[in-house]
């Protein structure tokens, strides 16, 4: 049973390492522990945990049908594995989206809130029901271990083809629905995948996905502990899966031409060969293996099968929730490890209770021997190499919580520092500027800005101890801020003094009557003037006086400084023009542009431009 | 049905609307971040100016669609539109699912990435000061009257006129119209103003009646689909229970 326990100590080491991602998501919100985006703002939890996660538990409706309507009885075997899988990947779909919300603690708004014009409150409505159906379909099985459940139990089954019924309608209605969530955005989903048939396109596939779930789930658990699997069944199945796929590629095919779309596939972008790729392993070689009769027959061959159609289709989900949108700019959004760590997780962690109640109630016909305990083995320490050989079941429950400690301990450790803490823009500090005869200025790095003469500037004002005439402050134990450290708004007045650097513990940890005199009311004035402690604020002989800790914006700081100078000199040089706009707004050009970028360089060889970071990437 | 018309040719890039916008609003400091789109808008910047090539300045801000995609999209209902036309937003309602930001077209809702608490930020066409007769921060700062502010019909009737009598001045258009049901933020420029939509040109039948045939098949599709099953469970049972007494006759034939 060493493969079981080896499985599990995976499951719970991707749970710590989850765990350790989760608790980051939620203390520093979704920015920094993610790579979604303005232009991107749904990435991998939405494509993978909720669009495939509703997918890949379509076998539950699928095997109620077969089962319960259709009375193939043979079925009945595999049906409570699937109707459990299909519990935890609602129940996984759930716990993923209360990561992925904003406002996670908000998700049963829908309940009072409606909008029914809303695609997506529909799903909402549609998985809280069929969770529900679902709960109330599989609890008869727990509930055989309890006699005091006994009544809930027998009531449950006279119920259950109501249910059954009302599961397979709940589903079709949300697995075609996920399709419609996209049917608003006509301009952004690229035309191979935008249909207004969309939900229709969307139910086909989960179907042929949640038999190839089905099929996989049994293979593979039966791999793991080592039974037979249910050939017979599974042959079945897939002998079904391929008039689906073949389904589903005609539809979606038929429709492209229908509607002039094909068109399309002529075209060289890179959406293109994501179409043909997502198309041939989410159905072409499936279905061309699943009519050789020697593939249906062996498990090695039926896994392929299973393997391939599952990820060709979660491609498509993927696809369809946001990777082949053309409205997003030229931003390409790859998950983050923090996203894939938190997807590995919720899979994980529906894996873990998917084995306990396996290994606890009767899912399977057979329940599988406990692989964590051996009662008959008694705990002893070994006399050679000193280890102490405890009982079986909690050494191995010892490994999981030791595998999940040490998980967490490195998920933590690789989450701490950049990322997490940094402002989001690289400081440039005032000696980049060394070097340089001229400087790019430009605030809001939107690509125009002025160029400066800097060496020129100190030139005229008196070389060497000149840099405070404009350099008029640095923060604390600096000697070359940045300007926007304190002028930190492009158009707003901004606070530069940090009242919690001063007071937290993590700080400089002072108490209140170090800066407010004791006894009075403690505000602005009753506090000490900052320089009356940093005395390295003001460099000596700077023109501009610092008196208040609030900093006016950017743009007015660089105005103020450049043009109360110009002006002086406008009039005791008799230059009227140095204080009008275009003498330093001439020749805008953006520099982000990479041609105009390459000339810009040529023409700068020479002039030494110093740009800011943001272009030099 | 209030409205505002953005005249490009006007604007001379001072920036006086994004100031005052940010001041009315108290919004916060804004540094490009990783998440930040190009064009300058974000949770803290709720209009921008665009700065395009030759001395082009466009503003860009929330169109305020008169049929928006992101209130028909919002599965609570925390975005709506009141009784001037504007688009706004009840934080309360909200749960975070960015659905809105997915489904507009024009790509204007931003999202507050680096809070605990993040809302949906978008320009909301200043709803609280023109429900009291004002109106919005952008179009009252504004010192060349390239923006302005009015009836949406007025204002469409303008942006016609100011075409009509300035032959070869304007692209023959006006952006805000027609598109996807008209929205109530209208320009006329001399370039073409696609970009706001990179580079694609909307059609007129609003986004929500995309939607609105699959919204409207849900009832039919779920009693259809209940019923369907009912009907085949009725007759697989029916052909057990003959089959099993069939089986009985013959048996108890035998037994004769």
């Amino acid at each position: 049973m060493n493969r079981v326990r080896n499985f599990k100590l995976i499951l719970w080491m991707i749970l710590g390492l989850g765990a350790a991602v989760a608790t980051a998501r939620f203390m520093f919100g979704l920015g920094v522990t993610t790579n979604l985006s303005d232009r991107t703002p749904w990435g991998l939890w939405i494509g993978f945990d909720v669009m495939s996660g509703v997918a890949l538990a379509a076998g539950g409706f699928v095997l109620t049908a077969t089962v319960y309507i259709f009375k193939l009885d043979k079925f009945h075997s595999i049906v409570r594995p699937a109707v459990l899988t299909a519990f935890l990947g609602y129940a996984a779909v759930a716990v993923g989206l209360l990561f992925d919300l904003g406002l996670p603690w908000n998700i049963w708004h829908m309940i009072i809130f409606w909008n029914p014009h809303s695609a997506l409150f529909e799903v909402g409505w549609c998985v809280m029901l069929y969770l529900t159906v679902l709960l109330l379909e599989f609890f008869p099985v727990p509930a055989e271990e309890f006699g005091f459940l006994s009544k809930i139990r027998n009531f449950l089954i006279r119920l259950r083809l109501p249910l059954v019924i009302a599961g397979i309608a709940l589903s079709t209605l949300h697995q075609s629905s996920l399709g419609s969530l996209f049917l608003i955005m006509p301009y952004n989903l690229h035309p191979l995948w935008y249909s207004p048939i969309l939900p229709v396109v969307f139910f086909i596939s989960a179907i042929g996905l949640g038999l190839m779930m089905v099929t996989f789930e049994s293979l593979f658990t039966a791999w793991l502990y080592r039974r037979k699997p249910e050939m017979e069944l599974l042959e079945r199945l897939g002998a079904a899966a391929r008039w689906v796929f073949l389904l589903y590629l005609a539809v979606r095919l038929g429709d492209l031409a229908v509607r002039g779309q094909l068109v399309h596939l002529g075209g060289g972008e890179w959406q293109v060969g994501m179409f043909w790729v997502e198309l041939a392993i989410a159905v072409v070689i499936p279905t061309v293996l699943l009519f050789i009769r020697a593939v249906r027959r062996s498990p090695a061959g039926l896994m392929t099968v299973a393997i391939t159609s599952v990820t060709g289709i979660v491609l498509n989900r993927i696809n369809v929730g946001g990777l082949v949108h053309i409205n997003r700019g030229d931003t390409l959004y790859l998950p983050a490890w923090t996203e894939i760590a938190i997807t590995s997780a919720v899979i994980a962690g529906a894996a873990v209770v998917f084995l306990f109640m396996v290994e606890k109630f009767n899912v399977w016909e057979r329940r599988p021997a406990d692989p964590d305990a051996e009662p008959t083995r008694k705990p002893k320490f070994h006399p050679v190499d000193g280890s102490w050989l405890g009982e079986p079941g909690i050494a191995a429950r010892t490994k999981y919580s030791l595998g999940f400690i040490i998980a967490a301990a490195i998920g933590f450790a690789l989450l701490s520092g950049g990322p997490v803490e940094s402002r989001g823009v690289d400081p440039t500090p005032a000696r980049m500027a060394r070097g340089g005869d001229t400087l790019w200025i430009d605030g809001n790095l939107d690509g125009y800005g002025t160029s400066f003469p800097h060496l020129e500037h100190i030139r005229r004002n008196g070389g060497g101890r000149s840099c405070v005439k404009c350099h008029h402050m640095n923060l604390p134990h600096d000697r070359n801020s940045a300007c926007y450290q304190c002028h930190s708004d492009m158009y707003l007045r901004t606070d530069a003094f940090r009242h919690d650097r001063h007071s937290s513990p993590t700080g400089a940890n002072l108490a209140c009557t170090e800066c407010h005199v004791k006894g009075q009311v403690r505000n602005v004035e009753s506090a000490k003037r900052c320089d009356e402690c940093h005395n390295d604020l003001v460099p000596p002989g700077s023109s501009i006086k610092v008196k208040q800790y609030r900093a006016v914006s950017y743009t007015e700081a660089m105005h103020r400084t450049c043009i109360g100078c110009h002006t002086i000199v406008a009039t005791s040089k008799d230059k009227p023009d140095l204080s009008r706009c275009t003498t330093c707004h001439k020749g805008q050009r953006n520099v982000t542009d990479a041609t105009v970028l390459a000339s810009q360089k040529r023409r700068l060889i020479g002039k030494r431009m110093v740009l800011p970071p943001i272009y030099r990437k | 049905m209030k409205a505002i018309l953005t005249d490009t040719t006007k604007c001379i890039g001072c920036r006086e609307c994004v100031i005052a916008c940010k001041k009315r609003y108290n919004l916060e400091n804004d540094i490009p971040r990783r998440w930040s789109a190009e064009d300058g808008l974000s949770a803290r910047n709720w209009t921008s100016i665009i700065e395009r090539p030759d001395d082009r300045y466009i503003r860009k801000q929330c169109r305020h669609c008169l049929e928006p995609a992101c209130v028909s999209a919002c599965p609570v209902g925390a975005l709506s539109k009141n009784k001037d036309g504007a688009v706004v937003y009840d934080s309360v309602k909200c749960m975070g699912c960015r659905y809105c930001m997915m489904a507009c077209p024009f790509g204007i809702p931003r999202y507050d990435w680096d809070r605990q608490v993040p809302y949906i930020r978008k320009c909301i066409l200043c709803a609280d000061y023109i429900a009291k007769g004002g109106q919005p921060a952008c179009t009252e700062a504004c010192p060349t009257k390239a923006t302005i502010f009015g009836e949406r019909d007025e204002l469409v009737a303008e942006a016609h006129r100011r075409i009509d009598e300035n032959p070869g001045k304007y692209f023959n258009r006006v952006w805000g119209e027609h598109e996807i049901g008209g929205t109530q933020v209208l320009y006329i420029s001399d370039i073409d103003l696609s970009f706001l939509t990179y580079g694609q040109s909307l059609g007129t039948e609003p986004l929500p009646d995309r939607t609105s045939p699959a919204m409207h098949a849900v009832p039919y599709a779920f009693f259809g689909m209940a019923s369907l099953m009912a009907g085949l469970s009725w007759i697989t049972s029916r052909r057990t229970k003959l089959r099993e007494q069939t089986e009985e006759k013959e048996e108890g034939g035998e037994d004769e």
